[in-house]
């Protein structure tokens, strides 16, 4: 019954967004209200459908309902509760109506915040999102179906994957998707322009918040999945440059650019070609993301299930882009720029350097992934490109993006005049110089290290500079020193916003380089008693226990660490679920602000007498947590509503 | 002229998923297996009621090895009805379809024989040496042979009546050996 | 020269930078895939191959004071010798599919430097049901316990 009901749900609403979609398109050509406000809706009627779908299904999986197919093969009886209800979005079908409800969930905002601003551009914006949407209920219908009956009914169910029994495992999908969607809205905002012709500011003032959400959003997966890594999986790192990874990656450095495009075209109206094309570009690989994951054309360890989901991704992707590139090419006159760059030293020419850089990098992520298929349809060779591929060609990329947040912000617009380079570089080039003599003072003789310390430094100084002159500035007439500095951030919170976003990013780049250069490893074998060393750690093994939980039991190592003085006690373990084929290790860890002491406990003898552990002494990846939330932090402070505009 | 160029633009897209079609062609997931056009490792079984299995017994007909286990849910268990409908439908034309147990419990085996009702020979490699002769990597995996023993086929997941009959039918329609 | 060509110019040299160096990087971190057969076949030394097969059982030794795996690796047809140094990983065992990273050597043995086994959600790797091991385990640990 409840399969049944469910998939009668998601039938009506796949009609009703299909209708919705024809509506408002139709109304927005003949300019008949009418039309559009029954589009709305029907936009309406698929929320209600889409959440109750969600809700009926979560009510399946509380309740044990093993008739369902879904419900049968992501939880069993063991599964505790809260568990049961992330389980939900645990795997394939549930990932595509979480994506659904939130797309009408975006599309509801949508309607509740332009139907009256943006009258030309709305309807056509709503139009492309509800034929989003229909897609992604056809596949709830026809490939990826929630609600499959399961006959007979089992006694009991097969459980969750007990990798996904984590915190972090249950923020991260919902963060990503949130992220991905969110981009939707631009996305149809931009074919709403091309569509109606007016491909002036107005889709790019419109939609300005909106990329910043979804940005944020998609920003904060991307920590979350790697902290997850990094505490869950026990490999010791938090990227590894696999195929799923990247798939979520590409979009955040297109979406990146995009966020610093737009304001090239705000000020001087220029790149309106690129900042389309980027946004197309950037919607255009959240799908291509999906597809990576659903339709196992990649090998991933992370990989779904195939089949036909593969086949109808794959062609929606075909529909969107060359219908998008054809309007693109439709309006490609009108989309020719008005304003000319006038120098090579400027805010215009470092804004697009930097769009140059993420779209290299981007390009450069595409590429490795799909490697595999391209040597095989040119080769007939199967050949893989690894970690140290996409480290060495985007380490000099990300690189000299670091470098280029200094620049940007303080540059002057048009034509930078000597004078005022000098004015504005002159401190932080010196200091970014001294720190890079004093890095190797101290003894850092990698090339790398010292560059990132220098441009670090660098940037860091031109947004001390920027802070403390518009400080300055409001002293002068008057205001007394905290409120100065509490207005500036409020007021020009876009800017500000912005500033602490790249401080964010500095501490980020530290991290990364700080975990790459000087992070070291070991494996050993113990006897109960034996200690092992590691850069002036000493880990002793103490002995083995087991715990018995709901629906696995536990093996827990015992490791006292010391460094002259106790530390305290480590405890990795290996958890072993019935249903599953192997034994899931348990990381256990010890964090700081300098080092990470990792320990993942392997191999281990019957009669608890001897244990093997991998050891990780990691440097400097809390720098990465800390610098990640700086930057949620600065996105938060740049979605506020604006006080002021500045000038 | 430039008028033209334009329309270049959406066809830059068409290199790039022309690409990731070809992509369903070759599956990553596939284990190339060599044995396909070789000789059928034989094999000497006990069926579950203690019957000998033989391969060799049933040379001269289409043989279909399928590799299960009970504990492989739900690719086995939406195969089990295919297997053992289709082997109603074919066993009056000399086609023989036979069930390989690996690495299970003899009740939980039974039982599953039991609730899908399957007719067809099923045994249980006990030792393990049958799933290693024939490359095994996991369940459930389908060996289909022709009339003179030959591995043909080689399917990697639950097999659906639409593999089932085209590749029977197939190797069917090819001549008997002497 | 004009803006507008020294703009193209420098957007070429960029893209040529670029394609440098993913050529660079590629032809430095190629990983071929192979089967036993195929890398028994023609091996070249030195070269990174991603080997894909299954633990041949009874082959495997894991001595875990020194770190030393060894194992065969079979594709049903060939065999390949392998060495490892390290706990495998957990899904790892005789009787499973694995992927492996490294190199041929002289010795005539491969040499993995990465282990890894994947792990979907119809397909399964054939695996100790009984659970007879684990519950051993966990009785005699149980009796360490406190």
């Amino acid at each position: 019954m409840t399969a049944d009901l469910g998939y009668g749900m998601t039938l009506v609403a796949l009609g009703l967004a299909l209708y919705g979609g024809i509506a408002a398109g139709a109304g927005a050509r003949s300019g008949r209200t009418a039309l559009i406000e029954s589009a709305q809706h029907a936009a309406i009627g698929v929320f209600v459908l889409v959440t109750s779908c969600f809700a009926l299904l979560t009510y399946a999986f509380l309740t044990f309902d093993f008739s369902v197919r879904y419900v049968a093969t992501n939880t069993n009886l063991g599964t505790p509760f809260y568990y049961r209800i992330t389980a939900v979005w645990g795997a394939l079908e549930g990932s595509i109506i979480l994506w659904a409800w939130m797309l009408t969930l975006y599309t509801i905002i949508l309607i509740v915040r332009h139907r009256v601003g943006a009258r030309e551009l709305y309807p056509w914006a709503l139009a492309t999102m509800l034929g989003i949407l229909a897609f992604f209920l056809l596949v709830m219908t026809v490939a990826a179906p929630p609600f499959q009956r399961q006959m007979p009914v089992p006694a009991d169910g097969r459980g969750l994957n007990p990798l996904l029994e984590d915190t972090g495992m249950i923020t991260h999908p919902v963060a990503l998707y949130l992220g991905f969607t969110g981009f939707s809205v631009p996305f149809a905002f931009a074919m709403a322009a091309l569509i109606t012709g007016r491909i002036g500011d107005t889709w790019l003032v419109l939609t300005r918040r909106w990329t910043i959400v979804a940005w944020y959003f998609l920003s904060l997966g991307l920590l979350i999945g790697g902290w997850w890594s990094y505490h869950v999986l026990g490999w010791g790192g938090y990227w590894a440059w696999d195929p799923v990874e990247n798939a979520a990656f590409m979009p955040w450095l297109t979406g990146t650019a995009f966020l610093h495009s737009v304001m090239i075209q705000e000020r001087r109206r220029m790149l309106r070609l690129w900042n389309i094309s980027l946004v197309i570009l950037t919607f255009g690989l959240t799908l291509f993301g999906t597809f990576l994951t659903r339709s196992g054309v990649i090998a991933s360890v992370h990989a779904f299930t195939q089949g036909s989901i593969g086949i109808l991704f794959l062609s929606f992707l075909a529909l969107v882009l060359l219908t998008a590139l054809g309007l693109v090419a439709w309006r490609w006159e009108a989309l020719r720029s008005e304003g000319e760059l006038d120098s090579i030293v400027s805010r215009e020419s470092a804004f697009l350097l930097n769009n140059v850089f993420l779209v290299a990098a981007a390009f450069t992520v595409f590429f490795g992934t799909v490697f595999p298929l391209l040597s095989e349809a040119v080769r007939g060779v199967k050949v893989s490109v690894g970690a140290p591929f996409f480290n060495q060609v985007n380490v000099p990329l990300f690189l000299s993006l670091v470098f280029l947040m200094g620049v940007g912000p303080l540059i002057a617009w048009r034509r930078a005049s000597l004078e005022s380079l000098k004015r504005n570089f002159l401190w932080p080039v010196a200091l970014g110089i001294v720190a890079a003599a004093a890095a190797f003072a101290l003894g850092v003789r990698s090339l790398l290290a010292a560059l990132t310390f220098a441009t670090t430094v660098f940037v860091a100084v031109t947004i001390a500079v920027d802070f403390t002159r518009a400080t300055r500035a409001r002293l002068r007439v008057g205001e007394s020193l905290l409120p100065a500095m509490g207005g500036l951030l409020l007021r020009h919170n876009r800017r500000y916003g912005g500033f602490v976003v790249h401080l964010g990013i500095l501490i980020i780049a530290l991290g990364v380089m700080g975990s790459h250069a000087w992070s070291v490893q070991t494996e050993t074998t113990l006897h109960r008693g034996e200690s092992a060393e590691l850069a002036g750690y000493r880990f002793r093994f103490d002995g083995l226990t087991a715990v018995e939980e709901s629906n696995h039991f536990k093996v827990i190592g015992a490791f006292t660490v010391s460094n002259g003085r106790v530390l305290g006690v480590l405890r990795p373990a290996k958890k072993f679920y019935p249903q599953e084929q192997a034994p899931i290790a348990y990381v256990d860890y010890r964090l700081g602000l300098r080092e990470d002491l990792y320990l993942v406990l392997g191999d281990f003898a019957r009669d608890g007498s001897q244990a093997t552990i991998k050891l990780q002494v990691n440097r400097l990846v809390s720098w990465i947590w800390i610098g990640g939330l700086v930057l949620t932090l600065g996105a938060l402070l740049a979605i506020l509503p604006e006080r002021h505009r500045t000038a | 002229m430039k008028r033209l160029w334009r329309w270049l633009i959406p066809l830059a897209a068409v290199p790039v998923l022309a690409l990731l079609a070809y992509g369903f062609r070759v599956s990553p997931r596939d284990i190339p297996s060599p044995l396909v056009g070789r000789p059928a490792p034989a094999f000497t079984l006990a069926t579950l009621e203690g019957a000998p299995l033989g391969l060799e017994t049933h040379r001269g007909k289409v043989v279909v090895v399928n590799f299960w286990a009970s504990w492989c849910y739900p690719a086995c268990y939406e195969e089990a009805p295919v297997l053992e409908r289709n082997w109603r439908g074919y066993r009056e034309r000399g086609v023989v379809v036979l069930g390989v147990d690996i690495q299970d419990k003899r009740e939980a085996a039974q039982k599953f024989v039991g609730d899908f009702g399957l007719t067809f020979p099923v045994a249980q490699d006990l030792k393990g040496t049958v799933s290693v002769d024939y490359g095994v990597y996991g369940v459930p995996e389908t060996f289909f042979l022709d009339r003179q023993g030959r591995i043909r086929v080689k399917h990697v997941g639950a097999v659906t009546d639409d593999v089932f009959r085209t590749t029977v039918d197939r190797l069917l329609a090819e001549a008997a050996p002497r | 020269m004009t803006r507008r060509r020294k703009l193209v110019i420098g957007g070429l040299v960029i893209a040529g930078a670029l394609a440098y160096m993913i050529y660079a990087g590629v032809t430095q971190s190629a990983v071929y895939f192979v089967t036993p057969s195929e890398l028994r076949g023609a091996a070249v030394p030195g070269k990174a191959y991603r080997l894909g097969g299954m633990v041949v059982p009874g082959s495997l030794k894991w001595e875990p004071r020194s770190l030393d795996l060894s194992f065969t690796l079979s594709d049903g047809t060939a065999t390949v010798p392998v060495r490892h140094k390290g706990t495998p990983p957990d899904l790892f065992g005789e009787g499973r599919g694995a992927v492996l990273e490294g190199n041929w050597t002289a010795d005539g043995y491969f040499k993995a430097s990465l282990i890894m086994a994947k792990h979907s959600e119809e397909y399964k790797a054939p695996h100790d049901t009984n659970q007879a091991g684990y519950r051993e385990l966990f009785k005699t640990l149980r009796g360490e316990g406190r």
